[in-house]
């Protein structure tokens, strides 16, 4: 087969992938946005009774949404990770995962911007959050990690944004090519008069550089900042200085993961299997690996420092999470997100699609639940034994939870259907 | 003033001042009153006004806060003798009864086996002089039948009685005293309950007397004792189950229930008498050696020994005996050594004071109670009048007699059980809505006077009765003739004492032949249940105010009941946890450990009992409160009980005075630069040593914060919504501790960090600022402050109306969605400052601020302050070495210094 | 790329007739927020305060002594008018208040969330003059809100007056 014959198959067989959905893919549609609706309703009767139909309480003041929101910013990490950082380590495997990875951190991060609003009191004043001149003189606290949670998220955003946005250019200009009606005019506009000219080509790759450069060291801040969002607290359990490195090693971690049980079906359902081979994937599964090693290091050093500190409060804390009320999430927590990824050193595993997606759901739940674990039990038991007290989620914050799976999976479905799911132009380049 | 002006402010204030309209807060009219507001009232200003509070049979005096014709708040008379400018926690929350929805509005009617249905005033009157006629005819007995009543109503009562042709029963309250008052009948023949000088006494044996938590007059006893408290005294406090006077006392001895005539018999003969006894009765007294004592009161005979040493070493000991010990089968026999012991000791009549009694002349016991009932089932009684019937429910039988009277009138402000049968409801006027005094102690007199008028169609209960009886006067009148020879202070202060007539009081010639006639002391098998008088309902009367269950029981930490405690042994055998239902003869309660309960006694409140079919002694005609060898079953249910303690242990957390947890590990670093105070910086001390953990602060700061009531679902969530909360502690083998924990005010608060608008920030005076407008709800200062002082606010709270007229207009109503917490009553501190201003001084004086928690505290265990002046009180306790801070290893440097003498 | 001016002039005025549409609104808003809001009785500051020359504190009797200014009562009202300008209508309504003793509910023209605490005494013993906040009520015949009374407004003359803009001193 001559390049020229590849790349029109390449061509055909990705945007084929936009054309009319299958019976399957509008289930899947109407499933999520259901979902989604769901989650709408549950939000929009806790704003009318307000939070006390959420199932936080005191102590325990945050609960299941910041643990959906650390987790959906964990989930949009992989995404800038297998763009950015593998584009600048050249790693050849990523030009398979690299567009639905940017979408998937796309999404995510918008995912999880709601929930910052959804567990406001008086969401209706999210916009004090940002510094912006008013006639009462306020400014907001910079001190708070809150604070710089707005700039970390909304940064991250758009640099995510822009760069998948980028990424899109040229495969915009070959959708633009290939469709008719009103899509030729969609893509028109979007692909900003891409002519393929080896001038727009110099600019582009200097542009796609400096972005993948620029996005690098977001990795390690958002999730940084995020992590102090607990970390320059006083409460035991969150005041530790392993929370930056720790929250990241798992936002990749969880974020592989999560492009793993996109990508699986999503090959199968598009009929991509050509193009994102087992080869890519066990690329993957060695960074989910990695970074699993990483997380049971962290595990194992959080109960060391609070043995070695020899403070009180961090030594009965600790032996609250390992034996106290949430001991059963605790452990479960640690079978899926230290155990079960440790198989992976068995290559004929890390081959194996149908193993990889089953045990990506499981890291999935996983590092849900270490983000529920750390944020509720260390607030269950704080410094005075008569503040104690356990917290439920209720069925608002279980319907909320559902929704943002069912937007998260909303958009998602949509983009497949939208936009080019491989990187067309990349994947040529490797080609040839 | 001069009276006359007085009385014409007062005429005008009850006439006019409620109808012609008040200004309307936090709604855009603005209301002109038809009428200029009565002289000292000034539009958005408080006027004070005395007055006595009703909540109980106490009778502290009271100084209610009235703005823009409606009382805001209640606070103790400093000028009274009772109570002393302090109230309880029913004093504090006794104002939501004016406002309370459920109030009855209206006269209500009903023909036989009908509907309750509205009826006019004047028909209502006509139909009880009908019925009062028709009932003599018919040759049956008309009788009035109300609750302790005193001062000028008492002898109302008794004129319209004897007017009507009505009989006078024998008052009715559950909680008599009637063993005490038998047996200084029978020993020194007076029938009634002496007043105790518990401030002149050096040495205290309580024997079941609860007197902080609900014996007698507890707010005037725990201003007595406090001092004493925090400079420590040979206090003994016997009792058989547990109560905050037990956790408080230098000493708790645990009695086996109903063992108690041993520990008093043992005493009057090792303690040498002071006013000898005569032979006869020494020989009457049962002989009792040491080892007999301890063994069958289960005190450990050293402790007695210190007990004895400490009586006969004192100069003036004291002996009181009383409550749950006078309360069961050998309730006589304890009253009576009891009496003895306080004539033996010397305690007779300096301390124990028969001429300044309670005067509880007119009321009966359950005895005569049961004799009514009688007569009620014999249908003997035609028309039936009854007033203030609290705790009807608790004699058997008793609510449902009353239908046999041939025509019962009400006079009540809730349908409560007594009531509920009535075929005539006449609502009452509360006592802040009428004219009238009280004589709770001989000679002791509190004026209660209008301070609005009433909220509904409702008279007084002097009104009533002279309506009743054909007088034209109203009772104003009435009380304005008996008060005619009142000099000028009974209108200035609200409080006047009359002479008493000091009698001689002498050992009665029979007293030998009282103890003669005492047979065995009754054995109570264990497990004895122990039912004691509620401190937040007393014997329920309190029931009806959502406020007394929102505030936890201080021991227990429960709010919403009924539940029983159980002792941590007997739940451990019988495998019982927190919530699980026990049944206990006729009634199943939810269970809650308690640790301190002795083993082999479970206790719960007389508000909680009406399902256990209590039984009342002959001999006394007390209430039994001890009830041995009661069948408890384990019934496998589980009832949800809200408690709000996460847990009692707290050793090596630095929070207990005393604590290993207080050292520094290491030096404390800040990035911020400390702050530098020019004129204040506010602080409080909170003196444990002082504290009895009554509640009354915390129904104070609700009260003044206008904090709402969340319910026992939202506390079974875990979101009580007080600002201050008073926090046992239990130490193995220790009586518990109790802290009283509000916002800390750091200096280096962890919350004010965190919050991302600045809603919290620290002011220039030390004070930790919560701003509710620009909260918008992130509940990470709570999550970050080490002593969750913050309450969040869930839901809108809205109070059913009327209820929601009393708020504190200086005080913002929080929205939902956003945090709260104590302010250390930043209202008043701006109050201070604003006189200051006004007569043209530059800073506040020290003493001038008073948060409603310390200003109600009965202990004056509360001081706040300025700690920049090292002349402050508040400076000298936080630098007395007493103190220390909660969790101050955290280096949040607070400014509430804990004051304790285990501090070293 | 040529620009295709067609289609650039509709999109021009589309995009003006937007921004008119939002300026307007905007307009209607604060032109409304000021207006005078009809009272029950049709009482004149302009001849009370300014013909007849009585003080502020003539009728607000509590300005200097009570955080609130306060409303007169009636029977200040009928001090004069028992036996002044009896025939005309609007006195005729206020005697007909008088006479059925029925408090009379005026629009609240100053009125401040309920977040704010605001005292008149603090202010007017600083020397604090009624017109800065109420404006030449004496020259006007009906009431408006001529200051914002928001919070900035507040804490500009708390800053230049030097005294303290410390949130608790208006929000507790």
């Amino acid at each position: 087969m001559s390049l020229g014959t590849y790349f029109d198959q390449l061509e055909h067989d990705v945007l084929a992938a936009m054309r009319k959905p299958s019976k399957l893919y509008w289930i899947a549609l109407v499933v999520s946005a259901a979902a989604f609706a769901l989650g709408l309703g549950c939000w929009g009767w806790q704003i009318y009774e307000g939070l006390g139909v959420a199932g936080i309480r005191s102590p325990v003041g945050w609960g299941v949404y910041i643990t959906d929101f650390v987790f959906w910013v964990g989930i949009a990490h992989s995404g800038t990770l297998i763009s950015a950082v593998l584009f600048l380590f050249r790693a050849k495997f990523r030009c398979s995962f690299n567009r639905s990875a940017e979408a998937m951190t796309v999404i995510a991060v918008m995912t999880a911007g709601l929930f910052p609003l959804i567990h406001l009191g008086r969401c209706w004043f999210f916009y004090w959050l940002m510094p912006y001149p008013n006639q009462r003189h306020l400014w907001v606290n910079f001190r708070s990690p809150l604070i710089w949670d707005v700039f970390a998220v909304s940064t991250y955003f758009t640099i995510s944004a822009v760069f998948f946005f980028v990424g899109l250019i040229p495969d915009l200009a070959i959708a633009r090519r290939r469709f008719t009606g009103w899509r030729h005019w969609v893509f028109r506009i979007l692909s900003l008069g891409w002519q393929g000219t080896a001038e727009q080509w110099k600019h582009y790759a200097w542009l796609y550089m400096f972005l993948a450069a620029f996005a690098t060291p977001l990795v390690i801040s958002v999730h940084s900042v995020v992590s102090w969002d607990f970390a320059m607290s006083v409460i035991p359990g969150w005041h530790t200085t392993i929370f930056a490195p720790y929250f990241v090693a798992g936002a990749i971690f969880s974020g592989t993961a999560m492009v793993i049980t996109l990508v699986v079906p999503m090959r199968r359902i598009l009929g991509l299997d050509n193009y994102i081979t087992v080869d890519h994937f066990e690329a993957i599964a060695k960074i989910l690996l990695f970074t699993s090693l990483i997380v049971s290091y962290s595990y194992i050093v959080e109960f060391v420092l609070a043995w070695y500190s020899g403070n009180p409060f961090e030594i009965a804390h600790f032996s609250f999470r390992a034996v106290g009320d949430y001991r059963y999430l605790y452990w479960l927590m640690l079978f899926c997100n230290g155990l079960l990824p440790l198989t992976l050193f068995v290559k004929r595993l890390r081959r194996n699609l149908k193993y990889l997606f089953v045990l990506s759901l499981f890291v999935n739940v996983g590092m849900w639940l270490e983000r529920f674990v750390i944020i509720v039990s260390s607030l269950a038991r704080d410094f005075d034994p008569y503040n104690w007290g356990n917290y439920a989620p209720r069925f608002v914050e279980i319907g909320v939870t559902i929704g943002s799976f069912g937007m998260f999976f909303m958009l998602f479905l949509i983009f497949t259907k939208m936009l080019p799911v491989l990187a067309i132009a990349e994947v040529k380049e490797h080609a040839s | 003033m001069e009276r006359r002006d007085f009385l014409k402010v007062l005429g005008i204030a009850s006439g006019g001042v409620a109808a012609s309209g008040s200004f309307s807060f936090g709604q855009n009219k603005l209301v002109s009153r038809v009428l200029p507001p009565p002289e000292g009232h000034v539009p958005g200003e408080p006027v004070h006004v005395h007055s006595v509070c009703t909540e109980c049979p106490a009778g502290c005096g009271l100084t209610v806060t009235v703005r823009d014709g409606l009382p805001i708040k209640l606070e103790g008379n400093p000028h009274h003798a009772v109570g002393g400018g302090a109230l309880c926690v029913r004093g504090q929350a006794s104002l939501v009864r004016v406002y309370h929805p459920e109030r009855v509005r209206r006269p209500l009617y009903r023909e036989p086996g009908g509907e309750l249905e509205p009826i006019g005033w004047d028909e209502a009157m006509g139909r009880v002089r009908t019925e009062l006629a028709a009932a003599a005819g018919a040759g049956r007995t008309n009788a009035f039948w109300s609750g302790r009543s005193t001062g000028s109503l008492a002898r109302l009562i008794g004129e319209t009685c004897a007017a009507l042709g009505l009989e006078r029963l024998p008052e009715f309250e559950i909680y008599h005293h009637g063993a005490l008052r038998g047996a200084y009948d029978r020993l020194f023949g007076r029938r009634t309950v002496p007043v105790y000088h518990v401030d002149r006494a050096d040495a205290l044996l309580t024997v079941g007397a609860d007197i902080l938590d609900t014996f007698l007059s507890p707010v005037e006893f725990a201003r007595q004792i406090a001092p004493k408290l925090e400079a420590g005294w040979p206090w003994f406090h016997a009792e058989p189950a547990l109560s905050l006077t037990g956790a408080r006392a230098a000493h708790r001895l645990a009695v086996v229930p109903g063992s108690e005539r041993f520990l008093l018999a043992w005493l009057l003969r090792a303690v040498p008498a002071r006013q000898p006894l005569p032979v006869d009765l020494l020989a009457a007294i049962p002989s009792v050696t040491r080892e007999d004592a301890a063994r069958k009161t289960g005190v450990p005979a050293a402790d007695l020994d210190a007990l004895a040493r400490a009586l006969a070493a004192a100069r003036q000991p004291l002996v009181i005996a009383g409550g749950v010990s006078v309360a069961h089968g050998d309730g006589q026999a304890v009253a009576l050594l009891a009496g003895l012991l306080q004539w033996s000791l010397g305690a007779i009549p300096a301390l124990v004071d028969f001429s300044a009694d309670h005067t509880f002349d007119a009321v009966g016991t359950l005895a005569d109670a049961r004799q009514v009932v009688e007569r009620l089932k014999a249908k003997r009684v035609g028309v039936l009048v009854l007033s203030r019937l609290h705790g009807l429910e608790l004699l058997d039988g008793a609510v449902e007699a009353l239908s046999n009277a041939a025509f019962s009138v009400g006079l009540t402000d809730f349908l409560s059980s007594a009531f509920a049968g009535c075929r005539l409801i006449l609502p009452v006027s509360h006592a802040l809505e009428s004219w009238g005094d009280a004589e709770p102690q001989r000679g002791r007199l509190g004026l209660v006077r209008p301070v609005f008028r009433p909220l509904h169609d409702t008279r007084s209960e002097g009104d009533i009765l002279l309506q009743l009886a054909g007088k034209t006067n109203s009772f104003k009148e009435y009380l304005f003739a008996a008060w005619r020879p009142y000099p000028a202070v009974w209108w200035k202060q609200g409080y006047v004492e009359r002479p008493v007539r000091a009698e001689a009081v002498k050992l009665a010639d029979g007293a030998a032949g009282a103890l003669a006639t005492l047979g065995q002391a009754p054995e109570l098998p264990a497990p004895v249940l122990v039912v004691k008088p509620s401190l937040r309902t007393f014997d329920g009367r309190s029931r009806v105010i959502p406020l007394l269950h929102e505030i936890p029981d201080p021991l227990s930490t429960v709010t919403y009941g009924p539940w029983v405690n159980v002792p941590p042994g007997l739940a451990r055998s019988m495998g019982l946890a927190d919530g699980d239902e026990l049944r206990l003869g006729g009634a199943a309660l939810p269970v809650r450990v308690l640790p301190g309960l002795p083993d082999g006694v479970l206790l719960t409140a007389v508000d909680a009992a009406a399902g256990l079919g209590l039984k009342s002694d002959p001999a006394t005609g007390e209430l039994l409160a001890c009830h041995g060898g009661i069948a408890t079953v384990k019934t496998g249910r589980r009832i949800p009980l809200p408690f709000l303690s996460g847990g009692l242990n707290a050793a090596g957390r630095g929070i207990l005075p005393g604590d290993e947890g207080h050292h520094h590990h290491h030096e404390k670093h800040s990035l911020y630069e400390p702050y530098e105070y020019v004129d204040y910086r506010w602080a409080m001390a909170v003196d444990l040593d002082r504290c009895i953990g009554c509640s009354a602060c915390v129904a104070a700061c609700y009260m003044e914060n206008n904090i709402p009531v969340a319910g026992p679902e939202e506390h079974l969530r875990g979101r009580e919504m007080s600002w201050l909360r008073v926090q046992p502690y239990v130490r193995d083998g220790e009586a518990p501790v109790f802290i009283p924990v509000m916002c800390q005010h750091c200096d280096a608060a962890p919350c004010e960090t965190v919050c991302p608008v600045y809603a919290t920030y620290h002011n220039e005076e030390g004070l930790n600022v919560q701003v509710y407008n620009r909260c918008v709800g992130t509940r990470y200062c709570n999550n970050n402050c080490p002593y969750k002082a913050r309450r969040f606010n869930w839901f809108e709270y809205d109070a059913p109306a009327p209820l929601d007229r009393l708020k504190n207009p200086e005080v913002s109503v929080r929205p939902k969605g956003v945090m709260e917490k104590c302010t250390f009553c930043i209202q008043r501190i701006t109050h201070a400052k604003d006189r200051a201003k006004d007569d043209g001084r530059r800073k506040v004086r020290d003493g001038e601020i008073v948060p409603a928690c310390a200003q109600t505290c009965p202990a004056s265990a509360i001081t706040f302050g300025n700690i920049l002046d090292e002349n402050s009180r508040v400076y000298q306790l936080a630098h007395s070495g007493r103190a220390y801070r909660l969790l101050e290893m955290l280096g949040t440097e607070p400014a509430v210094y804990y004051l304790s003498k285990k501090v070293k | 790329m040529a620009i295709n001016t067609r289609k650039l002039i509709p999109f021009l005025v589309g995009y003006f007739l937007v921004c008119l549409l939002a300026v307007g609104a905007l307009g209607w808003y604060w032109l409304d927020y000021q207006q005078a809001p009809v009272q029950p009785i049709d009482f004149s500051h302009q001849i009370h305060a300014n013909k007849l020359g009585l003080e502020c504190v003539f009728c607000h009797t509590t300005a200097a002594v009570s955080a609130r200014a306060s409303v007169p009562p009636l029977q200040r009202c009928m001090e004069c008018h028992e036996s002044a300008a009896t025939d005309r209508p609007e006195i005729v309504k206020l005697t007909g208040y008088w006479k059925a003793r029925q408090p009379i509910e005026w629009v609240k023209v100053h009125d401040l969330p309920w977040h704010a605490h605001f005292t008149h005494k603090r202010h007017i013993v600083a020397g604090v003059d009624c017109t800065v906040c109420h404006g030449q009520v004496k020259g006007e015949h009906r009431v408006r809100r001529v200051r914002s009374l928001m919070m900035g407004w507040c804490v500009d003359c708390h800053r230049s007056k030097q005294v303290s803009i410390d949130c608790w001193v208006c929000h507790h």
